[in-house]
This record gives structure tokens, C-alpha cells and sequence, in this order.
């Protein structure tokens, strides 16, 4: 008999919210342990603080939330799935080994379980509560026991927390591919209200270690960006400049937000910090944001387009194929790209422990599919972050979430950098042929 | 109270990993349900595969046994496959088919054949003892009894394809690694290729780009992106790219070139211009050209290359195609792709097909990774493909690609480097095999030209 639980994952997903955060060990199965009260009490006595499932005709459960022992009076949590739905109430304390022994025939207990005969009995005034069928015997095939912990726990944190240091040293220390820039330029794109500008303040937060609010965000006027940012990010408050620029442009629209032609402009370099997007039309050479002689410095070595994880399935086709079109020019020019979801905080059912290894998270998993099916990135190109919004502090989870999701941007951005062909990395001999003309420029005018 | 591993994160994960993205499940904890044979065995009897973990101090050492702990102590000796490891240094060691044998004092692991003893641990006087040249191979501290702090069961779970598990994990780094090795030192062998340029040809979608990415992240060690894959209509490559690789992030050249195409389709004027074919062959196509549907490349192309040498060549081509498309290639498609035949064998360049998506690409390979099964050779989609294009069996090669979050894994290592050998291997043949005048006359050729 394998040993692998009869719950499915949204039941084990209703139970983990209604527990507060618990993730469940197996120890215990009746039918490869037998249905054996003693086997139970072995198996899962010790073992902190458990659950015990039986499957009938409906999943019951009882949780007992203090270590369990044979003959220790405890409080007792019992539940029944509707469907989705829960229906619990407290009983107790009792003995463990009443409630669970099934040899009693007490009938002054409002619950047991005879594991030997497979029945549950409880009195009438639970059944209502719990919402089960009126009849005081209930008969079972399947009995289940778990070790609860937190999802959570200080082990867990610590482990993120060292990955982090890790992750964090990795990205003061990068040098871009062959230090052919000293910085390297990730572009953020993407519909309006998508995440972007929050982005870059959650980056900027993480290496000033608290929750920084530079760029302006959110959904009124002032929120809206509509000036094209370079921002560079001080490691610490006072430290030197990190190996990264992040600029932030103007959303992405069906009808009015930024204009095709600018997004090139941008990837070329020929845009500097503070334009001001207009629109109507894109920026004309002469425009005073406008460079003549961008270098390779000056160009985008990386696109994120960025999306709100939890409308990416209602994006118009007009804005499907906008996207499209933005990635055919993108591969035209060789662009390196990646997709970041953001918002995932905001998926349905997700809980913060299920961020320190989303990508193994169930419904993070299909998001990633149904972009994919969507947009047609590849799944490898799709990253997922939580951006800092309403908090004041920052969080170990997160941030190894947006870190890795930036040294993906950097590994793309090298990517690029590497394929560029020998005559466009070959800049400083550019850099000086144009110093010379400038420089002739001034001697004869 | 809780019940929490004594394993940092980071430590569980490692042994994740090296168990092959399994999870794991702590049943027991010596310090807590005692240390007894009897408190153990009670909670890790009928559980499936597990782990029993060895805390040693600065070492963490492991057994691994596929079948049950039986539920009682057993002093007949009983076969159970199982290997050791010690997560320190990310070593394992197999043994399999070790007979385990349980008293009321001691956990003993013998060889199958009971002459030799592996190991002993004794749980009441917290001891591991320990074969001496078993310690040194797992790189332990050269004495062979341990006193351990804490004893911990794990089960086992998601463990894909029971049957070759053990054998499967605890060769499978080794056997990637010194395929790696193998392919660094790889040579051309005629001295005028420096070096192997294998064409990827196939219809949209198939995994071209896929496949390239997977083999430069493979030798960089991180993933890359290099080549823009993803799904559309029409081809995402729309660029011919001749892609050298490099051994390492800022390392020297390997000496095979990746060439990636745009998708084949169906429908003429769409893909792939078949007119492009032959300039790709004999290497007069450059290097970034901009595919043209509905005309192939000319010479009057500013870098179109007049005289192409030996070393400009392709020197095997594979026929990319996904695995799960085989069976219902229509039949356009067969058209067309025994028309690039055709082009291919007038070259005569060397040709092997890779299968890409192969999912249960686990089961692909035997035991040793040294072939690929009789039961995966004899599926209908290799047949189908055989009977398709008249390319022997060895040379239908599989590969599941890297597509999604980048968890390295030694098997899909084995596999897409396996794949690699082969095409190398099969350009060497065909390089053997070129007459000495055609090489001669190439040559003569691109003197001229200089
Ligand atoms: N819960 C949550 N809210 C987010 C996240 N990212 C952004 N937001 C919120 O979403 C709203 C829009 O975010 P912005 O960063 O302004 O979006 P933008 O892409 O810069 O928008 P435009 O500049 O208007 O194109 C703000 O109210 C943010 O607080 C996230 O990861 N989780
Ligand atoms: N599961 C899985 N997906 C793959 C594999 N190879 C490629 N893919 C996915 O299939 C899609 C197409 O892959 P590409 O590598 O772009 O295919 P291509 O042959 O280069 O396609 P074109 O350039 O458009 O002709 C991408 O979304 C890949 O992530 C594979 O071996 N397994
Ligand atoms: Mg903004
Ligand atoms: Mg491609």
C-alpha cells in the first residue's frame, strides 16, 4: 500500500488556511498500518501536534493542537468538508486514547472513532453542527493521521534568510558579460497599472532594507507613469551605485499609452531619463531627450514585460496583439526578454509560506501555463514576484522572490550582450572615433 | 511542542536534489521518540522508501532503502536495495541489493551475498560503524566508528520509475560528469574542421532554440536565453544563427557549432524557404541572415559566402521534431521533409533525427545510461519516424529539453549530452567518409579565393 495521502490538493489547501499556515507530514494510513488504535498511538503519539482524517461517504477530521499524547486531556478542533465548504466546532478536553481507541462504549462522549469497526460516532447536536447526514454511526474506509508544522517555521526562515545574503552578495558582486557596459539596463513594460513602477521601489526597498516609495504608484493621476525613468540603485543608503539600471516607462494601452515607435526608441537608447511621453506620437530626433549617438551603454540590454498575475487571462486581443508585436520587434533586434508576474500575493487561497517555493505552487504552476498558452512565452522565460505595496518593512520571502527574479533579468541581459555581433560590442573604438569628431567639430566650427 | 528536522533548509533541499527532486517526510527523531530499535522500527515500518539520516557533527551520513523497514527486528537477512550517501561533499555510493538485518542492539547492512559488511548502527550506544574504505569513498573522516547526536527517518516520496531508481541516482551525476569531460576533449577528426557545426532543421515549434539553450546552460552551469524560444503561429527564430559554445562562462570555445533555423512549415511561403536549404548545407549562408519566406538567400546577398570551405559546412543535420507530433504529421509535412532529405543526401551530410518533449525521458536510457531501451526504440513514434526517413534507430536520439524552471537534472544532463555525442560521432563518420578529391577540391577552391 503507498503511502501517499487520499486528500486532494484543494482540501489540503482549505485545511492549511483554516489551520493557520500548517503543511501536513503523512505518518500514519489505516490500510498500510492497519486499522489499529495501537498502531496509531505508536506511530503518531510525540509527534507535536496532528490531524486525523477519516474518509467516508464525507472527509471528517479532528486536529489536535497540542502534542499528542495517549492519556492527556486535550481541546479538540473537529471539521467536515462540504464540497469546499468547512463546518467545525471545539469539543473536549478528552483522552486521546478515548476518543481515538474506538474501544470504549462510552456513550457520554459526543465523539469517537472505532478505528477496528470503521465508524464514527457522534451525537446529534454535531452532526447538525458539522452539516453531516442525521445518523450517529458513520462508517469510514480510510483514516489518515499527519504531523502539523508550520509552513513557516523559524528553520525555514532562516534557510530563506541565508539564501538572500547569498542572492544579495551575488548581485553587488555581477559584473556584466565581459564588462561591456559598467551598468546593465533592464527595461520594464507592460500594461498600465501592471506592477512596474512598484517593481523597481521593491528592489530599491530590498537593498535600502526598508520599504521605499520613489517611484509614484498606483491608479489616480499622479500614479500613472508617464515620464520615461532610468533609475539607478544605491546599494545601502550611501553605498556605491549597484551594476543595474531599471527604467520605468509609461503602461501599455489599447488605444491611448505609449506609442510603438518609442519602445524602440528606447531599446536603440535614444531616450534619455525624464521624457515625457506623449501618446499621440512618438519622440522626434532634435527633442531634447533625444540621443543621436546612443552607445551600447545607453541601450536596453534586457525587457521584463511585466504583467498583473491575475488578469493576464482577461487582456484584450487587441492588447494580445500589441504584445505579439512588441515581441516580434524585440526578437528582431535580438533583444534578450522575460515575462514577470507580479500581484501573486493576490492570487486566490495563496498564503505568504507558499512563496518560498512558488514555482512548485500548484495554481502558480497553471498561471505560468495559461500565459503561456496566452501570449506564447516560453515557460523558462516566466518569472513571478510579490511586489512591497502597503508594508513598512521588508521581508526575508519576498525578498529572495524579487532578487531572483532580477538576477534572471541579468543573466538575459547577458545573454544579449554575448550575442551581440563583434562590430556593435566593439564600442570603445565607436566611443573614440565620435570623441574625435567632436573634438574636430570644436577645433573647426 | 514541535517535531522539526535537525536539517536546515538549505541541507534539505541539497538532499532533495541529490535524491532527484523527491520529498521527504520525517517519521522519527531518536531524540524525541527514543532511540531504541524497537521506538524506531514502530514508526518507520510499512512507510515505502525512506531515509535514515546520521547526524555526525560536521557530517550528515544517509542510507537509502527502497522497501519497507520491516515491522519487526528480523535476524533472518533480508534483501532490500539501498545505497549511502554523505550530504557533506554530495557524495553517493551505491551498493545495491544490500541485505539489511535487524537485532534488538544493531541495524546491520551486509552485501547481497552476505560476505562482505557495509555497516552497523547502534542506536543505544549512539554509535555508526562503518566500513573503512566505505567511509573514504564517501570522503568521511578516516575513523570508522561515529558517535552520532540524533538519528532522523525520512519516507520517501515522488520517486519516478521505482525499477532503476537506485541505480539511476547513484550513477548519474558521475556517468554526467564524465560525459562532460569527454565532450570538453572532444576533436574533430580531420584536422581542417575545427570545428563540428550541426544544423537544427524542423517544423515550428519542435524545440530548435530549446534545444541549443539546453546545451550552452548545460556547459555555463546557469540557465540561459540566448536563443528566443516560445510558441506562435509562425516561427519565433527568424534569424539563421550559427551559435559556438563556450566551457564555462568566460572559457574557451567548444569545438561544435549550434546552428538554429527558422521552423519548417507546411504551407510554401510560410518558414523556411526550401530554396535556403542547400545554401545552408554547403555553408554559403552567414551567420544572422535574415530568413526570407518566400525567397531563398542569393549570392548577390552582401555577406553571402562564394566559396565555402570544409570547415563552413554542415556536418550533421538533425531533424528536429516533437515527440508527441509524430504520430499525426500530416502528410504535407512528410512531403516536405523528404524533400529536405533529398537536399541533405545530395550533400551528403550526416543525419540523426532528436526527438524532443519526451517526458518520461527517466526511462529513456538502461540502467548504465549507455543505450536507450529496446521498450523506448520499439515505440511507434521511432518506428514511424524510422520507416519516415530511412535513418537507422541508433541514430533516433531523444532529448526532454529545458523548458521550465531551471532545476538541474543529472538525467536530462546524461541525455542531451548522449545526444550531442552521437551527432558528433556521426559527423566524424561522414567526415571519414568524404573522398580525399571532394576534400581536395573544397580546398583548392577557397586557396583560389584567397
Ligand atoms: N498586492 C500587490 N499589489 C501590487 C503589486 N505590484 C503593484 N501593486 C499595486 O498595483 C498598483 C499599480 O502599480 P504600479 O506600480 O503603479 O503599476 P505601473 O505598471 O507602474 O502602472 P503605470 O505606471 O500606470 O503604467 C499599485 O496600487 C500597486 O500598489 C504586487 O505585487 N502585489
Ligand atoms: N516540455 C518541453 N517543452 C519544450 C521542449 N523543447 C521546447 N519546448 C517548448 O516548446 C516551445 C517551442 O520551443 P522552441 O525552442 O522555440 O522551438 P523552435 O523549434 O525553435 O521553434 P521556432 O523557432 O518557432 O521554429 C517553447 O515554449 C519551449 O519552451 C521540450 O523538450 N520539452
Ligand atoms: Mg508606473
Ligand atoms: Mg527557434
Amino acid at each position: 500500500m503507498a503511502m501517499t495521502t487520499s486528500l486532494t490538493w484543494m482540501q489540503e489547501k482549505i485545511l492549511q488556511i483554516l489551520l493557520r499556515g500548517k503543511k501536513f507530514s503523512l505518518l500514519y494510513k489505516a490500510s498500510a498500518h492497519e486499522f489499529s488504535p495501537s498502531n496509531l498511538f505508536e506511530i503518531c503519539c510525540n509527534q507535536g501536534p496532528i490531524l486525523i482524517l477519516i474518509y467516508g461517504d464525507h472527509v471528517i477530521g479532528a486536529y489536535v493542537s497540542e502534542n499528542c499524547q495517549r492519556e492527556t486531556p486535550v481541546s479538540i478542533l473537529l471539521f467536515a468538508f462540504q464540497e469546499t465548504e468547512i463546518s467545525r466546532c471545539k469539543i473536549g478536553p478528552y483522552e486521546p486514547l478515548k476518543l481515538f481507541g474506538g474501544n470504549v462504549c462510552e456513550s457520554n462522549l459526543e465523539f469517537y472513532i472505532n478505528l477496528r469497526k470503521q465508524k464514527v460516532t457522534m451525537n446529534l447536536k454535531l452532526i447538525k453542527i458539522l452539516n453531516l447526514p442525521e445518523c450517529s454511526n458513520i462508517s469510514f474506509q480510510e483514516c489518515e493521521v499527519f504531523r502539523c508544522e508550520d509552513l513557516l517555521d523559524t528553520r525555514k526562515i532562516q534557510g530563506v534568510t541565508v539564501l538572500r545574503e547569498s542572492l544579495l552578495s551575488a548581485l553587488r558582486t555581477y559584473k556584466p558579460y565581459k564588462e561591456l557596459v559598467h551598468q546593465t539596463r533592464i527595461l520594464l513594460l507592460g500594461p498600465v497599472g501592471a506592477g512596474k513602477s512598484s517593481f523597481f521601489n521593491s528592489v530599491k526597498s530590498v537593498f535600502r532594507g526598508h520599504v521605499t516609495h520613489q517611484a509614484l504608484v498606483g491608479s489616480d493621476t499622479t500614479g500613472i507613469t508617464e515620464q520615461y525613468r532610468t533609475y539607478s540603485i544605491k546599494d545601502g543608503k550611501d553605498g556605491k551605485s549597484l551594476p543595474f539600471i531599471l527604467c520605468d516607462s509609461m503602461g501599455l494601452d489599447e488605444e491611448e499609452g505609449m506609442c510603438m515607435g518609442d519602445i524602440l526608441h528606447i531599446l536603440k537608447g535614444h531616450i534619455s531619463d525624464r521624457y515625457q511621453f506623449n501618446f499621440t506620437k512618438p519622440i522626434t530626433p532634435g527633442h531634447g531627450n533625444w540621443n543621436d549617438f546612443p552607445l551600447l551603454e545607453d541601450r536596453i540590454h534586457c525587457v521584463a514585460i511585466v504583467f498583473d498575475a491575475n488578469s493576464v487571462e482577461d487582456l484584450s486581443s487587441e492588447m494580445v496583439a500589441k504584445i505579439k508585436r512588441i515581441r516580434r520587434e524585440m526578437i528582431k533586434c535580438g533583444m534578450a526578454h522575460v515575462v514577470l508576474l507580479t500581484h501573486v500575493d493576490n492570487m486566490a487561497l495563496i498564503r505568504k509560506g507558499d512563496l518560498i517555493d512558488i514555482y512548485r505552487y500548484m495554481p502558480v504552476k497553471l498561471k505560468l501555463e495559461a500565459v503561456h498558452e496566452k501570449l506564447g512565452f516560453a515557460l523558462s522565460d516566466i518569472l513571478v514576484v510579490s511586489n512591497y505595496t502597503s508594508e513598512w518593512d521588508v521581508d526575508p520571502v519576498k525578498d529572495v522572490l524579487i532578487l531572483s527574479a532580477l538576477r534572471q533579468m541579468l543573466w538575459a541581459a547577458d545573454d544579449f550582450l554575448e550575442d551581440l555581433p563583434l562590430e556593435e560590442t566593439d564600442i570603445r573604438s565607436k566611443y573614440l572615433t565620435r570623441c574625435a569628431r567632436e573634438e574636430n567639430d570644436y577645433v573647426n566650427p | 511542542m514541535a517535531v522539526t528536522t535537525r536539517l536546515t533548509w538549505n541541507e534539505e533541499k541539497r538532499l532533495q536534489k541529490l535524491l532527484g527532486n523527491v520529498s521527504l517526510s520525517l517519521l522519527y527523531q531518536s531524540s524525541v521518540h527514543g532511540c531504541s530499535i524497537k521506538d524506531m522500527l514502530a514508526r518507520c515500518s510499512c512507510q515505502g522508501s525512506t531515509i535514515t539520516v546520521i547526524y555526525l557533527g560536521d557530517n550528515i551520513f544517509g542510507a537509502f532503502l527502497l522497501e519497507h523497514y520491516p515491522k519487526t527486528v528480523q535476524s533472518v537477512r533480508k534483501q532490500n536495495s539501498s545505497f549511502f550517501f554523505s550530504l557533506q561533499n554530495n557524495k553517493t555510493t551505491a551498493f545495491l541489493n544490500t541485505s539489511l538485518k535487524i537485532t534488538d542492539e544493531e541495524l546491520a547492512f551486509h552485501s547481497s551475498n552476505h560476505e562482505e559488511w557495509f555497516f552497523s548502527l547502534v542506536p543505544k550506544k549512539h554509535k555508526l560503524w562503518l566500513l573503512h574504505s566505505l567511509g573514504k569513498e564517501l570522503a568521511m573522516n578516516s575513523y570508522h566508528d561515529y558517535s552520532y547526536r540524533e538519528c532522523e527517518v525520512f519516507r520517501v516520496e515522488g520517486i519516478k520509475n521505482e525499477a532503476n531508481y537506485v541505480s539511476r541516482i547513484t550513477g548519474a551525476t558521475e556517468y554526467r560528469n564524465m560525459l562532460l569531460e569527454h565532450l570538453r576533449a572532444y576533436k574533430p577528426c580531420v584536422d581542417l574542421v575545427p570545428e563540428i557545426r550541426i544544423l537544427l532543421l524542423g517544423p515550428v515549434g519542435s524545440g530548435k532554440s530549446s534545444f541549443f539553450n539546453s546545451v550552452k546552460s548545460i556547459f555555463q552551469g546557469h540557465v540561459t536565453r540566448q536563443a528566443t524560444v516560445g510558441s506562435d503561429i509562425t516561427s519565433i527564430t527568424e534569424m539563421y544563427r550559427i551559435y559556438s559554445i563556450k566551457d564555462g562562462k568566460e572559457g574557451k570555445s567548444l569545438p561544435f557549432m549550434i546552428c538554429d533555423s527558422m521552423g519548417l512549415d507546411e504551407k510554401d511561403g510560410v518558414g523556411l524557404c526550401m530554396g535556403d536549404i542547400p545554401h545552408i548545407l554547403k555553408g554559403c549562408m552567414p551567420d544572422r541572415y535574415q530568413f526570407n519566406p518566400h525567397q531563398p538567400i542569393t549570392s548577390r546577398h552582401s555577406d553571402f559566402i562564394i566559396s565555402p570551405s570544409l570547415k563552413d559546412r554542415i556536418h550533421c543535420v538533425a531533424y528536429v521534431l516533437d515527440i508527441n507530433s509524430i504520430n499525426d504529421l500530416s502528410s504535407k509535412m512528410v512531403v516536405k521533409f523528404k524533400q529536405v532529405q533529398k537536399e541533405v543526401l545530395n550533400c551528403g551530410t550526416a543525419q540523426v533525427v532528436l526527438l524532443t518533449k519526451v517526458n518520461n525521458y527517466h526511462d529513456v536510457l538502461q540502467d548504465n545510461f549507455l543505450n536507450m531501451k529496446k521498450s523506448i526504440t520499439s515505440q511507434s513514434q521511432v518506428i514511424n519516424v524510422h520507416k519516415m526517413l530511412n535513418i537507422p534507430i541508433s541514430n533516433i536520439l531523444m532529448v526532454e529539453n529545458y523548458a521550465s524552471v531551471w532545476e538541474q537534472d543529472p538525467v536530462k544532463d546524461i541525455l542531451i549530452l548522449s545526444v550531442l555525442r552521437q551527432m558528433l560521432r556521426a559527423a566524424d563518420n561522414s567526415l571519414e567518409d568524404l573522398p580525399l578529391s571532394e576534400t581536395g577540391e573544397i580546398l583548392g577552391q577557397s586557396e583560389l579565393c584567397m
